[in-house]
């Protein structure tokens, strides 16, 4: 299939109302022999993994990129220069290098996000007035969240809606602002942001012993965690505090689970109870695999995180991420990053090693 | 048996016995890749049959004598499945088999011998070096070479013929120790008289009486009979076995 | 199935909290009640073990001590003993390792202990041995006596079965009063010996003591600390630094951490015939325990020129894995476990992508996997659990200095090399660090009397009394039959 062919095929998917494991199966694979054809890293990845498309019979076959490989590799079925947008990694987690992602086009991505946030965020609402814990996309034009939040503004956000970060931080006095004037009005309200943001805001808060009790219908949004820009939160206890700080029952805090290195999101239906179960649209898959072998470990075991998102077309649609997860009714639940083993014996393993070569 | 996700190279195999193994396989879920030298169109009829079979399947165009086509056939292959589990040398140059008019041993020359030999062992060699890399690189492999039970006893002394499959058992037996630390082993399969293939075609009703009189299981062998032991030897189910050869004649041959 | 560790002198069982640890291998499961001992139960076990060491333990001569181990080993040496039948049955389930590489392992460790391999020890690090037992005269001038601390405190860690036994058995050869504590990995064995031993001699039975925290306790390690004259403990630096830094300044504090081992073979061994053994000897040093000891390899450096190339030799050494995966089966790894040898496997992976030349084989399982560089490749910790990188060089006298910054990690070479470049590499070696150089095939398995990590297992824990010539000198104005 040309790239034309794949871009409509992947819209026409998106905008169905769901797809059965056959449908998605038969794209995963086209999308397989696209991007074993036009991305020849990858080509060489699958048939290091003795794997080819004549070989591969099901989306579960398809070799999975681990998520690190995107630092040192360029994956892009297009030439680089040629995308519209190319997203880049924070650097935070994989040593400052940025992993990147190459986007020929928009459309595909602003398809899945929309529809998905649609159906995930918004539900009954068309619309809602926003404020926005993070830059604009002007300021971070790499970054995936920077577009994400873009998109949700622009689609989704009533005309008053505005950012509340600027380069030197949270403008504090923008969002008590807003706050109050939503809990006059009455109207409801959003708040979306990175996780940290939410605790550098609660901590400001707490330090002026400010809370909120936002209107009916408003929403919390946050997504990330806290790479170390904050401190370190439990999710019962971020849950709690944001519910204490803004009036927002843990139901209508939304965590958004998404990355870089994929073009569709996951999210969760509220999270009264943690960890909560994060579920994506019928463009993506997931499975919770053994990373060694490849396989599916049993249904309640925890394991890693494969995701085949259809949407990141021009990349590699099945990544092996480093996120632990356990497989349960309507999803999974996403347990953090998966850890390193602890020593059983004397023999130095290789993050001590590497720690103490730094030290 | 389970070959999924196994890949399967057989020669000669758009015809007789090779066809059979490829079917075989394919039944079994492998991938295999179909190699002919001329029928393009009974090659592609095979690997039709074999995703028929619930296999995956590409016709090899090669001749599997000269060095450069088993080059780029070694490495179609691996470019369409990604590996080689399995190599069937089954390819033999053409022969007459005609009790009634064959050659007696001083009506042979030494060109006659040599083309066998060379027929049996140049493409055998050639094939079974191309995969080794591959092979290695994943320190497991089988390969399997389609030897006759004429060999341990040669009813009819096809000598050049013979003499040639007696040469490729020794060939097998040396690689077998050769390769046995990569992991990777070697085996023939030895049939008896086959029927029908393109080579048994003309063989006579009284030829053929003769041989099933004296074979206890009282027929003679079909191209389906070959591919059992094959597989076996293609399996993990051989995996400690090196350097055999499997007799597959109803009995004819027993040691 | 229910096994209790520890072993704790003058107190009753009931008087102690125990906790249950759970282990499991296959089918087989095993509950482990460890002991969690109060400070006041803590500070009376030092106590009896103190005066107990005192009094009896340092009463012995080191002969007797010898004959009594000699005997405890004996007994652990045959199969029939049920100590070793419980090792035997319960080892397996604890570590999850091969019950038949544990069998053959422990016989060979454990012969390492008998009278005569003891007495190696004792001569290893003292000329002398009857220093341990009297005031002997010394090189410089007058006489000397060797004394073990009252309190040798030793913290374990990790699941090589076995492994407290090294630093019990020198603490009691220098009559130390010894408390160990065991890691929750193996929480077993020590305290099987420690009984063996009350057992033989009934007279010795307060004189040390096996107990458990778990890891990291902060309390429950202070408590014991502080009753401590001289502390050995092993574990990553981290634990290490964290131990030291609650150990008392006064306190003696030795340290073993973790280490990175290697191997190097020359193209003298790679001929057809040879380079087989020496890939089924390198294999053997990487499956036994599954590279979980200090002298467990991560790398071999394989020299270019033999008949056999280092590529070749590599999968040689693949294929060997794969052999032993059937005979010694790796034990199932925890899904951390198992992303750390995928991370490995993938860093790796990723490697061949950029340099076709380099390789990267395994089985579909993740029981074994096999890394093929070629030049510069950086020297690193393998992903462990059987994975091992192959690094092709040009010569074996240039591996030294690309692993001289590596200085405190290193510890065991195995070495395939004709004699003169065996004494060449050796001297390069033990200038970058490295302590110990063995056989292929003998890497865990360090010969009696081995000097842990480049020091003196026996040495290093006592404390000499001399009685300086002028003492002695001016004694015999004072005695009664002075002339």
């Amino acid at each position: 299939m040309t790239q034309t062919q794949i871009i409509d095929a992947l819209l026409a998917f998106i905008a169905a109302d769901g797809a059965t494991e056959d449908e998605f199966n038969s794209l995963a694979l086209k999308l397989f022999v696209y991007q074993f054809e036009n991305n020849l890293p990858y080509r060489q990845f699958s048939l290091q993994r003795a794997r080819t498309p004549r070989t591969t019979k099901s989306w579960r076959d398809i070799p999975a990129v681990p998520i690190n490989v995107f630092k040192d590799l360029t994956l892009s079925c297009c030439a680089p220069e040629d995308a519209e947008r190319t997203f880049m990694t924070s650097g935070t987690t994989m040593g400052g290098i940025r992993g990147k992602s190459h986007h020929p086009t928009l459309a595909v991505y602003d398809a899945s996000m929309t529809k998905n946030f649609k159906q995930r965020f918004m539900r009954e609402r068309e619309t809602i007035r926003m404020g926005i814990l993070f830059p604009t996309e002007d300021i971070m034009p790499n970054s995936s969240l920077a577009h994400y939040l873009a998109l949700a503004v622009r689609h989704f956000g009533t005309p008053d809606s505005n950012y509340m970060l600027q380069e030197n931080g949270i403008d504090f006095a923008l969002v008590f602002d807003a706050l109050e004037r939503a809990e006059a009005t009455g109207e409801s309200y959003a708040l979306l942001g990175a996780s940290y943001s939410f605790v550098h805001l609660m901590d400001e808060m707490q330090r002026l012993g400010k809370s909120f009790v936002l209107p009916a219908g408003s929403r919390l949004f946050d997504t990330g965690g806290f790479k170390g820009q904050s401190r370190e939160v439990g999710p019962d206890d971020f849950y709690n505090q944001l519910s204490a700080s803004f009036g927002v029952a843990r139901r209508d805090c939304i965590n958004m689970y998404g990355m870089t290195e994929l073009s569709s999101q996951f999210y969760d239906w509220g999270n009264e109870i943690c960890p909560s179960v994060k579920s994506g649209p019928h463009w993506i898959r997931s499975r919770v695999i053994n990373p060694l072998t490849g396989l599916d470990v049993p249904r309640g075991d925890t394991g890693v995180l494969v995701h085949c998102d259809l949407a990141h077309f021009n990349i590699v649609s099945t990544i092996l991420t480093e996120d632990a997860g356990v497989e349960v009714d309507d999803g999974f639940l996403l347990l953090g990053r998966a850890d390193g083993a602890e020593a059983q014996g004397c023999s130095m393993a290789v993050e001590e090693f590497l720690k103490a070569a730094q030290a | 048996m389970d070959f999924q996700d196994k890949v399967v190279l057989v020669t000669g195999a758009s015809r007789g016995i090779g066809a059979a193994i490829a079917r075989a396989f394919a039944g079994e879920g492998a991938a295999v890749a179909v190699n002919y030298l001329q029928n393009t169109a009974a090659a592609e009829a095979v690997a039709a049959e074999c995703r028929e079979l619930g296999g995956e399947a590409s016709p090899f165009q090669a001749d599997v004598t000269n060095g450069d086509e088993i080059t780029s056939l070694v490495g179609g292959v691996l470019e369409t499945f990604g590996k080689i589990d399995v190599l069937v040398n089954n390819a033999f140059r053409p022969y007459v088999f005609d009790p009634e008019n064959r050659k007696m041993f001083w009506e042979l020359d030494w060109a006659d011998y040599q083309t066998q030999i060379e027929g049996a062992l140049i493409s055998t060699h050639g094939l079974c070096k191309a995969v080794l890399p591959s092979m290695k690189m994943r320190t497991q492999g089988a390969i399997i070479n389609i030897a006759s039970d004429l060999v341990a006893r040669p009813t009819i002394p096809y000598h050049d013929y013979t003499t040639a499959k007696a040469a490729l058992i020794g060939f097998s037996r040396n690689l077998a120790v050769e390769l046995g630390p990569f992991g990777i082993r070697v085996n023939c399969v030895a049939p008896g008289i086959v029927y029908p293939t393109d080579a048994t075609r003309d063989t006579k009703e009284e030829i053929k009486d003769m041989l099933i009189a004296s074979t206890p299981m009282k027929r003679i062998a079909t191209p389906e009979d070959v591919t059992g032991p094959v597989l076996f030897l293609a399996s993990d189910w051989s995996r400690f076995m090196t350097g055999q050869t499997l007799y597959v004649d109803g009995g004819l041959v027993m040691n | 199935m229910t096994e209790r560790a520890g072993y704790l002198p003058g107190l009753a069982a009931d008087e102690v909290e125990w906790r249950v640890l759970r282990f499991g291998r296959g089918i087989e499961t095993l509950e482990i009640e460890v002991p969690v001992l109060s400070d006041a139960q803590m500070a009376a076990l030092a106590a009896r073990v103190r005066d107990a060491g005192r009094h009896h333990l340092k009463t012995l001569s080191t002969a007797r001590i010898v004959n009594i181990i000699d005997q405890a080993i004996a007994r652990l040496l045959d199969r029939d003993d049920p100590y070793r039948r419980k090792a035997e049955a319960l080892l397996p389930v604890v570590t999850g390792y091969d019950g038949e590489m544990i069998r053959l392992g422990l016989t060979g460790y454990l012969k390492t202990f008998r009278k005569p391999e003891l007495n190696r020890f004792l001569a290893e690090d003292f000329p002398n041995p009857g220093i341990l037992d009297d005031f002997q005269p010394i090189a410089k001038g007058g006489v000397a006596r060797a004394f073990g601390p009252d309190i040798l405190v030793h913290i374990w860690a990790g699941n090589v079965p076995g492994l407290p036994l090294w630093s019990l058995i020198s603490g009691l050869l220098v009559k130390a009063g010894n408390i160990g504590k065991v890691p929750s990995a193996e929480p077993l064995f020590a305290g099987w010996f420690a009984q063996i031993l009350a057992e033989i001699e009934p007279s010795l039975a307060d004189c040390f003591a096996i107990v458990w925290w778990k890891g990291g306790d902060i309390v429950q390690e202070k408590a014991l600390l502080k009753e401590a004259e001289l502390v050995l403990a092993y574990g990553g630096n981290e634990s290490l630094a964290a131990i030291r830094s609650r150990v008392p300044v006064t306190t003696r504090y030795l340290a073993y951490g973790h280490k990175i081992s290697f191997g190097m073979i020359s193209r003298a061994a790679l001929d057809v015939r040879k380079a087989t053994t020496a890939a089924h000897q390198a294999a053997y040093d990487v499956v036994r325990y599954d590279q979980q000891g200090c002298y467990s390899p991560h790398v071999f450096f394989v020299e270019r020129g033999g008949k056999v190339s280092p590529r070749d030799f590599c999968r040689y050494l693949a294929h060997e894995l794969a052999s032993f995966e059937r005979k010694y089966p790796r034990r199932a790894l925890t899904i951390a476990e198992a992303g750390d040898v995928a991370a490995w496997r993938h860093q790796a992976e990723l490697k061949v992508l950029s340099r076709p030349e380099h390789e990267i084989m395994g089985d579909a399982e993740g029981a074994w996997s096999v890394a093929y560089v070629e030049g510069d490749d950086d020297f690193a910790p393998s992903g462990l659990n059987r994975t091992i990188k192959i690094v092709a060089v040009d010569s074996l006298a240039d591996v030294a200095s690309r692993i001289a910054p590596y200085k405190a990690f290193l510890q065991t070479v195995g070495i395939a090399a004709p004699p003169d470049e065996l004494y060449r590499l050796a001297d390069d070696l033990g200038r970058v660090g490295v302590t110990r150089i063995s056989a292929l095939g003998q890497m865990t398995a360090p010969e009696a009397g081995w000097h842990h990590d480049g020091r003196f297992n026996l040495l290093d824990l006592v404390t000499l009394t001399e009685i300086e010539h002028s003492a002695e000198a001016v004694s015999d104005s004072f005695a009664p039959y002075v002339d």
